[in-house]
Order: C-alpha cells, then sequence, then structure tokens
C-alpha cells in the first residue's frame, strides 16, 4: 500500500500518524471495517517499533533501555489559562513611586549583641520586644506603661497588615485568580473554573445544626447548656408515627392497604401449602391398601377366618366436610 | 387506642393465619352491619394498652371520643401482647376463630371438663379430628355439641394421631371457656 516511511513517527509521545489514509465513504460492512482498522493500525505500531530500534541503546537487566526524545507534536491544553493576579495596593503604590524589590540576607548584624543574627524568628536581629530598658522622653506620660504601649502597636500593625492582606485576597477572587491554597481552605468559596454559587446556611439549617450535634451525647442534648436565645430542638417527644386512628368513617385507604399487603405476604409465604401433596399422596395410599386389604380378604376368605386384628380405630367419618370447611370462600 | 403498624399487625395474622389460613381473608374484610350507617364498613384491629381488640369500624369512630387513660375496652380483645413484644390469643377469639377454623377437634363428652380445667388433649378424649393437620397448628377445639370449648396447638399430625397410645398429647391446650358453660352444660360423671 503507501510506503511506510510516509508516516509521522512521534517517539516523544510513542505515536505514529499516516496522514494519507482515507476511509472509503461507505464502509462495507462494521467488520471488514475492524479489520482494516487493525491491519493500519499494525503497520503503524511497526513503524513505531523500526524508529524505537534505531536510536541507541544500553543495557540492562531486563533488555536495552532506549531514551526517548522529546515530543515533537504539542498537544493542546487541557485546563485553560489562569487569570493574572491583579496587583496588590502596596504593588500599585510601589508600581507608582518606582520601589524596587531588594533582596534580603537571612542573617543581620545586631548591634546590641553585635553579632551577627537570623532577620526573624527566635533570637532575631534588633527584636524590639528583647529591650530591657526603654529611656523616657520629656514629653512622656508617667502614667503609661512603655512596654506595654509597645506591645499594643506591634499588635495593631499586625492587625492592620491581616486586613490588607484580606482586602488583596477579596479583590483577587472578585477577578478569579484566588490562589489555590487559599480557594481549598475558604469551603465557602466555588472551585476555580466552575460557576457555582456560594452557599448559604440558612436560618432554619442553622437552627438545627445544634439539635444535630445534640444527638451525639449519650443522653439526646436533653442536659446541654443552652446559650441566651436559644430555643429548644424541635423533634422532642414524638419519635414514632402511626396511621391515623381513624379516617374518613373508620378504616383509611392506608390501613386497607397496609393489611392487604401483610395478609397476601403471608398467604404467599405459605402458598405451597395450598396445594397438599400429603393429602395427595395419602389418599393414593389408602387407596392402594383397601386394594391390597380387598386381596388378602378374598384369599383370607378362601382360607378362612380373620388373619389381621383391626388396628385403624375410626376417627374420622366425615372427611369430606372438614375438608371442605378448610377452605376458604 | 391506635392502628398497629406494619410489625404488630405481622405478629397478629401470622398468629391468627395458624389457626384460620387463607379465611383470614374473611376476618380482615368481615362486613360489619353494626351502625346507623346503611353501608357496611369493616372489621379492624385497635391496640389499646398492649391489647388488641377486633372492632367494627363505626364502633371506633365513636370510640375515640374516649381519653385514652379511660377507654378500657371496645369491640373484642382477641390478644395481647407481651412484655417480651410476642402476640399470644385470649379466650375472648374464641368465636372469631371457631367461625372460621381451619383445624378442628371433637372432645368426648366425657372428657370435655378435663380440657374445661386446663388439661392437654389426649388421645383418648378425642371424637373426631380434621385431617392433615400438622404439628404446630392451631386447632380449635369442639364439644360434640359442636360447642366451641377453647383452642390449642396440635401436638402431632393427624397422621401420627392413629399411631399414638391413647394418652399421648394430641393438642396442647392454650385457652377454654373454663366454667362460664358450667351451668348451661349438664354435668358429666
Amino acid at each position: 500500500m503507501e510506503a511506510q516511511s510516509d508516516f509521522q513517527v512521534d517517539l516523544g509521545h510513542l505515536m505514529a500518524f499516516n496522514p494519507h489514509h482515507s476511509f472509503p465513504s461507505q464502509p462495507s460492512s462494521r467488520d471488514e471495517l475492524v479489520k482494516e482498522c487493525l491491519q493500519k493500525g499494525t503497520e503503524l505500531v511497526q513503524a513505531i517499533a523500526d524508529s524505537l530500534f534505531h536510536l541507541p541503546s544500553t543495557e540492562d537487566v531486563d533488555g536495552p533501555l532506549v531514551k526517548l526524545p522529546p515530543p515533537a507534536t504539542r498537544l493542546p491544553r487541557e485546563k485553560h489559562f489562569p487569570t493574572p493576579k491583579p496587583p496588590t495596593k502596596w504593588e500599585l503604590f510601589a508600581q507608582k513611586k518606582g520601589i524596587k524589590k531588594r533582596k534580603k540576607d537571612k542573617v543581620v548584624f545586631d548591634e546590641q549583641s553585635e553579632t551577627w543574627k537570623r532577620r526573624f524568628g527566635y533570637d532575631r536581629a534588633n527584636d524590639e520586644e528583647a529591650i530591657p530598658i526603654i529611656e523616657a522622653k520629656p514629653n512622656d506620660d508617667p502614667n503609661e506603661d512603655p512596654f506595654a504601649k509597645r506591645k499594643e502597636n506591634k499588635k495593631k500593625r499586625i492587625e492592620k497588615q491581616e486586613s490588607h492582606r484580606l482586602k488583596n485576597l477579596k479583590q483577587a477572587a472578585k477577578a478569579g485568580a484566588l490562589p489555590s491554597h487559599i480557594q481549598l481552605a475558604a469551603t465557602a468559596l466555588p472551585i476555580t473554573g466552575t460557576q457555582a454559587a456560594p452557599k448559604k446556611v440558612t436560618k432554619d439549617e442553622l437552627g438545627n445544626v445544634a439539635g444535630l450535634a445534640a444527638t451525639a451525647t449519650a443522653s439526646g442534648g436533653k442536659f446541654d447548656k443552652k446559650l441566651p436565645g436559644e430555643k429548644a430542638a424541635a423533634h422532642k417527644g414524638k419519635y414514632r408515627k402511626f396511621l391515623p386512628v381513624v379516617e374518613g368513617s373508620g378504616i383509611g385507604s392506608r390501613e386497607k392497604e397496609q393489611t392487604e399487603k401483610i395478609m397476601n405476604k403471608i398467604f404467599s409465604k405459605n402458598s405451597h401449602e395450598i396445594l397438599n401433596i400429603d393429602k395427595a399422596v395419602k389418599t393414593y395410599n389408602v387407596k392402594k391398601e383397601k386394594k391390597q386389604k380387598s386381596e388378602k380378604s378374598k384369599a383370607a376368605s378362601a382360607t378362612g377366618g380373620k388373619l389381621k386384628p383391626q388396628k385403624k380405630i375410626q376417627k374420622n367419618p366425615s372427611k369430606k366436610g372438614g375438608s371442605k370447611k378448610g377452605k376458604a370462600k | 387506642m391506635r392502628p398497629l403498624d406494619e410489625t404488630e399487625t405481622t405478629a397478629v395474622f401470622e398468629k391468627l393465619f395458624k389457626f384460620v389460613g387463607n379465611n383470614l381473608k374473611n376476618i380482615v374484610e368481615n362486613p360489619s352491619h353494626e351502625g346507623p350507617d346503611s353501608n357496611s364498613g369493616r372489621y379492624c384491629f385497635r391496640l389499646n394498652k398492649n391489647k388488641i381488640y377486633y372492632v367494627s369500624e363505626s364502633l371506633v369512630k365513636r370510640a375515640t371520643n374516649i381519653a385514652r387513660p379511660n377507654l378500657v375496652s371496645l369491640g373484642t380483645c382477641i390478644g395481647k401482647y407481651t412484655h417480651g413484644g410476642s402476640f399470644h390469643l385470649t379466650v375472648q377469639a374464641l368465636n372469631l376463630l371457631a367461625a372460621n377454623a381451619k383445624h378442628k377437634v371433637w372432645l368426648k363428652p366425657q372428657s370435655e371438663m378435663s380440657f374445661l380445667y386446663g388439661n392437654h388433649v389426649l388421645k383418648s378424649a378425642l371424637g373426631r379430628i380434621t385431617e392433615n393437620i400438622a404439628p404446630g397448628d392451631g386447632v380449635v377445639v369442639f364439644s360434640m355439641s359442636d360447642v366451641p370449648l377453647g383452642f390449642g396447638v396440635a401436638a402431632k399430625s393427624t397422621q401420627d394421631c392413629r399411631k399414638l397410645d391413647p394418652n399421648g398429647i394430641v393438642v396442647l391446650h392454650q385457652a377454654d371457656i373454663e366454667g362460664s358453660q358450667k351451668s348451661s352444660q349438664p354435668q358429666h360423671i
């Protein structure tokens, strides 16, 4: 058919492509189509194998080992491009002012101890909180504790920074470029790519949460301390539901249904007893015995005298009546 | 008073089925002629304080006017639930059972009193017995004059009965009408 060298072999993906092949417009039958596909496929696989063996190989325990070249065909991207993050407030400011980022050292020279200490962490350089004496300034308030004041200031700075960080994240979320670890942590936010709206817990659901948690206790939350304003659990007392006592004028449809269902179940369970095999067998046996008896009695009467004492006591002379009463209408 | 739920209904019906078999249909769908309505309602089962009552619909409706703690009994009490949860038929179900019984036993006149005092039915007491009783079936006990005396459980099948010695137990006593018939029945020595 076509020359094998016409195949495009991409060893990086272990792929072979035949650009010259065309299927006939109307394939004759499914089986023939399958056969032809298999044939063409084997040719392509043969081409891949040939190319593999042309590569330089190294010896290994299991056989020759070949390093595949980088793939020639570029496969399309599976997921879309991530949206670019909007610049944070600081980044905007820095851009405007022309502030460049500077590389910081891990260790800094500490004036106090005149040694090189790390920039942050345990035993850091120029630690604010490690100052034992603070010199008082003339305009200082004597009732004010400067150490406490320093601590407060630090806290405020941290809070401020946190609020800025959250604002930046909100901006990023608005643009759809939230960093993935934040995305995962914030379960209220939708996964990147989906259009699902964040699920809001309704007031009723929140109200039931306490009740749900209460079922974990052994006493069902009966003695749990309730918060001020918390209402009692909705599902108290009744745990079984019965059919109504009187529906309509007596039996309702639901009760009728239930009794029907159970009755049918019982009947079907015992339906194998409708055909009374024992009775059939017995009547047959009785008939047979009677026949035998009549024959033997004939033989006996020929010899004379009773040979067999009567063992059976007449128990049911009204066999027919009993069985008739037993049958259902 | 409340209707029975599924497990309870199954227990009751199973017990009844042992005695009446397919006639259970008649019991459950018995048209009742009580009450002012011309169209007959049916009989239904209601539970009050572990006792099962077989009541007609019209009676049930009227009984809803009585508060639960005040309601003692309604219709006929056919049985009760034990503390362990199993269902036992009581003697008040006798009329219902006797009318629809599948397996019957007739006692000789001399042995009626023995049964009424609570003893099991021996083979020597048997007058008649219906065919095809399997061991474990419910049996209704009658006197020779077709008066229902009580009910019990068959200990042996009809076949085995024939081969038994005269002192063998045929029916295990469960309930009887005791002395309620004493005055009306002539005493036998």
